[in-house]
C-alpha cells in the first residue's frame, strides 16, 4: 500500500553484494549482462566507421579517373559516385544504431551502478556512515556513476574504430606509396608524443585534487543548505556562508592550475592533430615527391583525403581523454564505496527464545582513545518498563545504538532472546524491537508512509491507532491532505509534532521491545503525560527501555538505572533507590537543588 | 544564449567575454582562408608543375602558424574568463543563496542546490571555456569554406550553401524537440539526489524499520525515473543527430554528383573540382559535430536557465532606508501568520519590555518557534507586525537586525569541523578569555575536558559525532558568545539531563541579565523564574503573567503545571 514499498515487486533483486568479497569482480558481474550489447555497439561502430572511408576513396577514385589522359570513363566516374553516396547511407545507418544502443545502455548500466551502490550504502557500518560526509557520498551515487558514461556509450566503439580505421586506411595508403605514409604519419607521431605528458604524477595529482575540490563544495552545499537558519543568523546576514566559499575558492584555484598545467600540452597536442597542420604536412612531402618524380600527382589525393582520418580517431581519444580520466577516478571512487565491508550476517543463525534483552559486560568506544560504555550489565525484563537517565553524554543514546547493531560492542555481548545479537539475522533483530532515536527524521513521504515505514502493508485502522496513541491524530487531519499530505513537500511540522509521529511509527511496529530515546523532548506536559500514560497501560508482555530526563517519568518505571561516564551507578525501583540513598537519590536532590524547588519531595510512591 | 550568461554572471565580463568570442571568429575565418590555398596548390601539383606550388605552399605554411598562434590565445582566453566567471558566479549564486527567505528552502532543495553548485555550475561556465570555440569554429569555418567554394566556381559554391538553411532548420527543431525531455530530465536527476542524501542521512531509521535500499521503493523509484528520462533524451536526441547527418551527407554527395557532372562536361578543370571536393570534405567534419555540441551547448544553456531562475528569486525585500531600532525591547503588535492556509498565529500581541525575560509556554504545535523566528525575519508576517526597538523589522536591514539578534534553534545544526570553530561561528573576533566565558555558562566546558579531541573534537555533519546534549550546549555556547542585546531560545535544554539544565539556565542569567531574553520552554520548572510568562495555544496568547499568579489563576497553565508533576498511574 505504501509508495515507499511499492517498487519492492517490481524490482528484480540485486543479487545479495555480500556474494562476492570482491567489488572489483562485483562490478564485473554488474556488466556482464550486458555483453551482448556492448558488442553490438562496438561492431555497428566499426563498420559504420569504415562505411565512412567509402566516400573518401569514391573522390581518390574519380580524380584518378579525371587526372588520367584522355577522355574520362563516364560509366566509372558515376559508379564511384554511386559507391561513395551508399558509403555515406550506411556510415549513417550503423552510427545512427550503435549510438542509440550505447546510450540505452548506458542507462541500464547506471541504474544497475545507482542500485548497487544504494544497496551497499544500505549495508555500510553506521559509524563508517556517520564519519562520511553525504554531499561527497551522494556524489558517488550520482555525478560519478554519470561520469562512467563515456566508458560505456562511447569510448568503447571509439576506441576499436580508433585502432580499425587507421589501420585499414594505412594499409590502402601504404599500398599507394610508404614514404609520404611515413610523412603523413607524423603529426600523430607528434599528438603520441604528448600524450605521456599528459599522465604525468603531477597532472594526475591535480586532477586528484580538482575531484576532492568538486567533492568539498558538494559537501559545503548539503551543509549550506541544511543548516541555512544557523548560515543566516550566524553567517553575517547577507554574506554566504564561509565553508561554501571557501570550498568554492579553492575548487577554482585547482581549476585554474590544472586548466594551466594542460594548457600548453594540449594545445600542442591539438595543433599537431589539427586539419590544417596535416595539410601543411602531406602538402610539403607530396610536393616534394611529386617534384622528385617518385609520386604520380594523382597518388597525393588519397593522401589529403585518409591522411585527415588517420588523425582523427587519435584526435577523438585525445578529446576524450579527460573524460576517461575523469571516468577512471569515479570508477575508483565507486569502487571504493562498494568495497566497504558490510556489517557481517550470521553464517549459523540462532533463533532466540522470548525477548528478554541483556547487556554482559559491555564495553564500546567511537573511538580506539576513549571508552564510551565501560561494562555495562543490564537485564531488561519482559513485562517491565526501565527507565536510563543520567547526564547528558553519559552514553545513554550509545548504549542504545547497539540494540539496533549500529555498532557492535568491543567487549562483551548484547543478546535478545539468550541469543548474541551478532547471531541473530539482521530481519528477525528488527522484528523484535523498535526504536524512537533521539534525533527525529521524517521523510519526505506522506504521513501514512512515515508513519507505516517498518511495516508497510498495515492497515490503515492499525496506522490511526498508532497516530492516536502517540497523540498527534487530530494533527494530521488537520493537515491539507490527512494522512496523505507529503511532509516536507506540502506542510512540515514543529519540532514536538515530529517526534510524535517517530513515536506513532515505534507503536505501529508493535514489537516485543520497544526503545524511546527521549522521545518527548518536544512534548509540552499534558502531551507527555498522556503518552506516558498510553504507553504504561497495555504493557503485557512488553519489554521497554525509556530514556527521559524529567524524573517524573523516571518515577513511574520498574526499575531505574542511572549510567554515569559509562558505568552503571544504580540500579533497582525509583521508590527503593530513594530510600537506599545511593548515586541515583544524590543526582535527584541536587537536581532539585540546582533548580532551586522550594517543592522538593520525591513524586511517585513517597508521600508528600 | 552568451546575453542570458553574461546577465547571469555579471555585465562586468562582458569585455573580456566579446573579446574572447572575437578571438575565436578570427581562428575560425583564418582556418576557412587556409583551405582556399589548397585550390592554387592542387592546381600546381595536378597540373604537371608542382615547381609552381612553391609560394603557395610557403603561404599555407605562413597561414597555419598564424592559425596557431590564433588558436591557442583564443583558447587561452576562452579558459582565463571562464575561470574567472566560475569565481564570480559561486560568489553570486552563494550571497544570494544566503539571502533567500527561509521559506525557500524546502526538503527538495538540497538536491536541486547542490546539483546546481556542483556539476551544474561548472556547466554553465565551461561555455566560454569548453563548448564556444568549437561552436564557434563548426559554424564559421564551413560557411568561409563556403564562401571560398563560391569565390572558385559558383556552382558548386551554391550547391554547398543549400545545406546552409537545412542546417540550421534542423537544429532549430533538435532544439525545440529537446527541451522538454531535457527538462525532465534534468528534474529527475535533481529529484534523484535530493532522495539519495536523504537515503543516506535517514539510515538509522531505514535499518531500524527494515527498509534496505531494494524495499526503500522512494529511492528506486527516483533511479528508475532518472534512466527513464535519460532513455527518453537519448531516443529524442537521434532524429535530430540523424537529421543533421543526412543533410552534410548530402551536400557532400551533390558536390560529388555535380562535380563529375562539371568535369565531364569539361566546364571546369580536375583539379579544381578536386581541391573543391578536398574543401567539401573539410566542410563536412565541423559540421558533423555541431550535433554533439550543440548537445552540450543545450544542457549549459538549460543550466544557465535555471542558474538565472534562482538569482532573479527575490531575496527578502530590504528596506530602501534602513532605519535604526531604538532600544530592544520587542513587541508583536497584532500579528497574524500562515504556512499555506494553516494559520499559525492569528492576531497575537506581546510585548517585551527591554532587559526582561519573557517565557513563551504552550502545547507543542502552538507557533511558538514560529513566534521566535518572526523576530529574527525568517519569515514575514502576514498581518500586524513584529517591531525591535519599536521599529518594524521589515524596516531594519538584515544585517542591522541579525548583528542584535542570538538565536539557538530548536533542532541545532553544527557544521563540520572543530567544536571551537563551530563556537566561533558566534562572533569570529572574540577572545579565548570570551570563548572560554560562553562555554563555561554553557556547560560546554565539562564536554570539551570529557572529549579526548577537547576544543579540537570534530563534531562531524550536523553535530552527528554529538551527543544530543553536547551539541545543545555547543549552539547555546555559539550563542551566548555572539553577545547580542536579543536573545531568543528555543527549547535549548530539552536534551540535558536536570543537573546540566539547571547549571545552563543559570549561566545564562549570569551571562545575559539586562538582555532582552524570550524563552521558550516546557520543563516548567525553568520557565517559573522568568519575569513574565505567555502561554501561547491556537495561535494566540490565551494568559499572561508570572508564575505565582498564573498558578493562582488555575488555568492552562496551572494544568501544565500539575500534569508535569503528576505521574502516570498505571494499572
Ligand atoms: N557517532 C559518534 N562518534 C563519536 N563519538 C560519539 C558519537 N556519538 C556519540 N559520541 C560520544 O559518545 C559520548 C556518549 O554519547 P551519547 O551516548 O549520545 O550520550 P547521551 O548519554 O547524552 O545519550 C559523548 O561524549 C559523545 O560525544
Ligand atoms: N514550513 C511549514 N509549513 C507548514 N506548516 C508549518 C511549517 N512550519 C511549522 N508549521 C506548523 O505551524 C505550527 C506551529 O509550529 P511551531 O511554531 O514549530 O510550533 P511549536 O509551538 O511547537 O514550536 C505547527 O502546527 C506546524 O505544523
Ligand atoms: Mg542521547
Ligand atoms: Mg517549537
Amino acid at each position: 500500500m505504501s509508495a515507499i514499498d511499492s517498487a519492492e515487486a517490481a524490482v528484480p533483486r540485486t543479487p545479495s553484494p555480500d556474494e562476492s568479497p570482491v567489488a572489483g569482480q562485483s562490478m564485473a558481474r554488474l556488466l556482464r549482462p550486458h555483453a551482448r550489447s556492448f558488442a553490438a555497439v562496438v561492431v555497428l561502430q566499426v563498420i559504420g566507421a569504415i562505411a565512412g572511408l567509402l566516400p573518401l576513396l569514391a573522390v581518390v577514385e574519380l580524380g584518378r579517373v579525371l587526372l588520367s589522359p584522355g577522355p574520362a570513363d563516364t560509366g566509372r566516374v558515376w559508379a564511384e559516385v554511386i559507391v561513395g553516396a551508399a558509403g555515406l547511407l550506411v556510415r549513417l545507418a550503423f552510427t545512427a544504431a550503435s549510438s542509440g544502443i550505447g546510450h540505452l545502455v548506458d542507462g541500464q548500466v547506471q541504474l544497475t551502478f545507482r542500485r548497487h551502490l544504494a544497496a551497499r550504502l544500505g549495508r555500510v557500518p553506521i559509524g563508517w556512515l556517520s564519519r562520511r560526509r553525504t554531499g561527497e557520498l551522494a556524489k558517488v551515487v550520482g555525478q560519478d556513476v554519470s561520469a562512467v558514461h563515456p566508458f560505456i556509450a562511447h569510448a568503447p566503439g571509439e576506441l576499436v574504430s580508433a585502432f580499425v580505421v587507421p589501420l585499414v586506411s594505412l594499409v590502402y595508403l601504404l599500398s599507394i606509396d610508404w614514404r609520404l605514409t611515413l610523412i603523413t604519419l607524423i603529426p600523430v607521431a607528434l599528438a603520441i608524443a604528448h600524450v605521456p605528458l599528459l599522465m604525468l604524477p603531477a597532472r594526475a595529482r591535480e586532477q586528484e585534487e580538482f575531484d576532492a575540490a568538486m567533492g568539498r563544495i558538494a559537501d559545503s552545499v548539503v551543509e549550506f543548505v541544511q543548516g541555512i537558519a544557523v548560515v543566516k543568523a550566524f553567517g553575517g546576514g547577507e554574506r554566504a556562508h564561509r565553508a561554501f566559499r571557501t570550498a568554492a575558492d579553492d575548487f577554482v584555484a585547482v581549476f585554474s592550475r590544472w586548466v594551466r598545467g594542460m594548457s600548453l600540452v594540449a594545445a600542442g597536442m591539438q595543433l599537431a592533430l589539427s586539419p590544417p597542420f596535416v595539410l601543411l604536412v602531406v602538402l610539403i612531402g607530396g610536393t616534394a615527391l611529386i617534384s622528385g618524380g617518385g609520386l604520380a600527382p594523382a597518388d597525393l589525393l588519397p593522401f589529403l583525403l585518409l591522411g585527415l582520418g588517420l588523425t582523427a580517431p587519435v584526435a577523438a581519444l585525445g578529446h576524450g581523454f579527460d573524460d576517461l580520466q575523469a571516468a577512471r577516478r569515479a570508477v575508483g571512487r565507486i569502487k571504493e564505496v562498494s568495497e566497504v565491508p558490510p556489517l557481517p550476517e550470521p553464517t549459523a543463525p540462532a533463533v532466540p527464545h522470548g525477548h528478554r534483552v541483556e547487556f554482559q559486560g559491555v564495553r564500546f568506544g567511537y573511538d580506539d582513545d576513549r571508552e564510551v560504555l565501560r561494562g555495562i550489565d543490564l537485564a531488561l525484563e519482559p513485562g517491565t518498563v526501565t527507565a536510563l537517565v543520567g547526564p547528558s553524554g553519559s552514553g545513554k543514546s550509545t548504549l542504545v545504538r547497539l540494540l539496533p547493531r549500529f555498532f557492535d560492542p568491543t567487549g562483551g555481548s548484547v543478546r535478545i532472546g539468550g541469543v548474541d545479537l551478532r547471531d541473530l539475522p539482521t530481519r528477525e533483530l528488527y522484528r523484535m524491537v523498535s526504536f524512537v532515536f533521539q534525533d527525529v527524521r521524517l521523510l519526505r513521504a506522506s504521513v501514512t508512509d512515515n508513519i507505516a515505514l517498518a511495516v508497510p502493508d498495515a492497515a490503515p485502522e492499525d496506522v490511526v491507532r498508532a497516530a492516536r496513541q502517540a497523540g498527534v491524530h487530530d494533527r494530521i487531519l488537520a493537515l491539507p491532505r490527512g494522512y496523505d499530505t507529503v511532509i516536507g513537500e506540502e506542510a512540515a511540522l514543529s519540532g514536538g509534532e515530529a517526534q510524535r509521529i517517530a513515536l506513532a511509527r515505534a507503536l505501529l511496529a508493535d514489537t516485543p521491545v520497544l526503545v524511546l530515546d527521549e522521545a518527548t523532548s518536544f512534548a509540552d506536559p499534558q502531551t507527555e503525560h498522556a503518552i506516558r500514560r498510553a504507553l504504561a497501560a497495555p504493557a503485557g508482555d512488553r519489554t521497554i527501555l525509556v530514556i527521559a530526563h524529567r524524573l517524573e517519568t523516571v518515577a513511574d518505571a520498574d526499575t531505574v538505572v542511572l549510567l554515569d561516564d559509562g558505568v552503571i551507578t544504580d540500579q533497582g525501583p525509583p521508590a527503593e533507590l530513594l530510600a537506599r540513598d545511593g548515586s541515583f537519590a544524590a543526582f535527584w536532590r541536587s537536581h532539585r537543588s540546582a533548580i532551586g524547588d522550594p517543592d522538593s519531595a520525591p513524586p511517585g510512591g513517597k508521600p508528600r | 544564449m552568451i546575453r542570458i550568461l553574461l546577465r547571469v554572471v555579471g555585465r562586468e565580463y562582458a569585455r573580456p567575454m566579446r573579446r574572447t568570442i572575437a578571438l575565436m571568429t578570427a581562428t575560425a575565418i583564418v582556418e576557412g582562408l587556409l583551405y582556399a590555398l589548397l585550390v592554387p596548390v592542387l592546381r600546381a601539383l595536378f597540373g604537371g608543375s608542382p615547381a609552381d606550388a612553391r609560394p603557395w605552399l610557403v603561404a599555407f605554411g605562413a597561414a597555419v602558424a598564424a592559425y596557431a598562434v590564433l588558436r591557442y590565445f583564443s583558447d587561452l582566453s576562452g579558459m582565463r574568463v571562464g575561470t574567472t566567471m566560475l569565481r564570480g558566479m559561486y560568489h553570486r549564486l552563494g550571497d544570494h543563496l544566503a539571502r533567500l527567505p527561509i521559506g525557500w528552502y524546502d526538503a527538495a532543495r538540497v538536491g536541486e542546490v547542490s546539483v546546481m553548485a556542483g556539476r551544474g555550475l561548472l556547466q554553465a561556465m565551461g561555455v566560454a571555456a569548453h563548448l564556444l570555440a568549437p561552436f564557434i569554429a563548426a559554424l564559421v569555418t564551413p560557411l568561409t569554406i563556403v564562401a571560398v567554394m563560391l569565390a572558385f566556381d559558383w556552382r558548386m559554391g551554391l550547391a554547398a550553401l543549400a545545406a546552409a538553411p537545412v542546417v540550421a532548420l534542423t537544429s532549430a527543431c533538435t532544439a525545440r524537440a529537446m527541451a522538454a525531455t531535457d527538462a525532465e530530465r534534468h528534474e529527475r536527476d535533481h529529484q534523484a539526489g535530493a532522495r539519495v542524501i536523504e537515503y543516506l542521512q535517514a539510515q538509522p531509521i531505514l535499518r531500524a524499520g527494515g527498509r534496505t535500499a531494494e524495499r526503500f521503493g522512494l529511492l528506486d523509484d527516483a533511479l528508475r525515473q532518472v534512466q527513464r528520462a535519460s532513455r527518453r533524451t537519448a531516443l529524442a536526441a537521434l532524429p535530430g543527430a540523424i537529421g543533421l547527418t543526412l543533410t552534410v551527407q548530402a551536400m557532400f554527395t551533390a558536390l560529388l554528383v555535380l562535380g563529375a557532372y562539371l568535369a565531364l562536361g569539361g566546364g571546369i578543370g580536375a583539379a579544381e573540382v578536386l581541391a573543391i571536393l578536398v574543401l567539401a570534405a573539410r566542410c563536412a567534419d565541423p559540421l558533423l559535430s555541431l550535433a554533439d555540441i550543440g548537445g552540450k551547448l543545450r544542457g549549459a544553456r538549460a543550466e544557465i536557465d535555471r542558474l538565472d531562475a534562482v538569482l532573479r528569486t527575490e531575496p527578502l525585500p530590504q528596506p530602501a532606508e534602513p532605519r535604526e531600532p531604538r532600544g530592544h525591547g520587542l513587541e508583536f503588535d497584532a500579528v497574524t501568520f500562515r504556512h499555506g492556509d494553516r494559520t499559525v498565529l492569528s492576531g497575537l500581541s506581546l510585548s517585551v519590555p527591554e532587559g526582561r525575560r519573557v517565557a513563551v509556554v504552550g502545547p507543542s504545535g502552538a507557533g511558538k518557534s514560529t513566534l521566535l523566528q518572526l523576530v529574527a525575519r525568517f519569515y514575514d508576517v502576514d498581518e500586524g507586525a513584529v517591531r525591535v526597538g519599536g521599529t518594524d523589522v521589515r524596516a531594519i536591514g538584515t544585517e542591522a537586525l541579525m548583528s542584535r539578534i542570538a538565536v539557538v534553534f530548536q533542532d541545532v545544526y553544527l557544521f563540520a569541523g572543530t567544536i571551537e570553530e563551530n563556537v566561533r561561528l558566534g562572533r569570529p573576533g572574540a577572545t579565548d578569555a570570551e570563548v572560554r566565558a560562553a562555554a563555561t555558562a554553557a556547560r560546554l566546558d565539562e564536554v570539551v575536558e570529557r572529549l579526548p579531541g577537547g576544543w579540537h573534537a570534530d563534531v562531524g555533519e550536523g553535530g552527528a559525532l554529538l551527543s544530543g546534549g553536547e551539541r545543545q550546549r555547543v549552539s547555546i555556547a555559539r550563542a551566548l558568545l555572539k553577545d547580542a542585546p536579543i536573545v531568543l531560545l528555543d527549547e535549548v535544554t530539552s536534551a540535558l539531563d536536570p543537573i546540566n539544565e539547571a547549571a545552563v539556565h543559570q549561566g545564562i542569567e549570569r551571562l545575559m541579565a539586562g538582555r532582552t531574553v524570550v524563552m521558550v520552554a516546557h520543563r516548567l520548572r525553568t520557565v517559573q523564574r522568568a519575569d513574565h510568562i505567555a502561554f501561547l495555544e491556537g495561535g494566540r496568547i490565551v494568559e499572561e503573567g508570572d508564575h505565582a499568579e498564573l498558578l493562582r489563576r488555575g488555568g492552562r497553565y496551572a494544568d501544565f503545571w500539575n500534569a508535569s508533576l503528576a505521574p502516570a498511574t498505571r494499572q
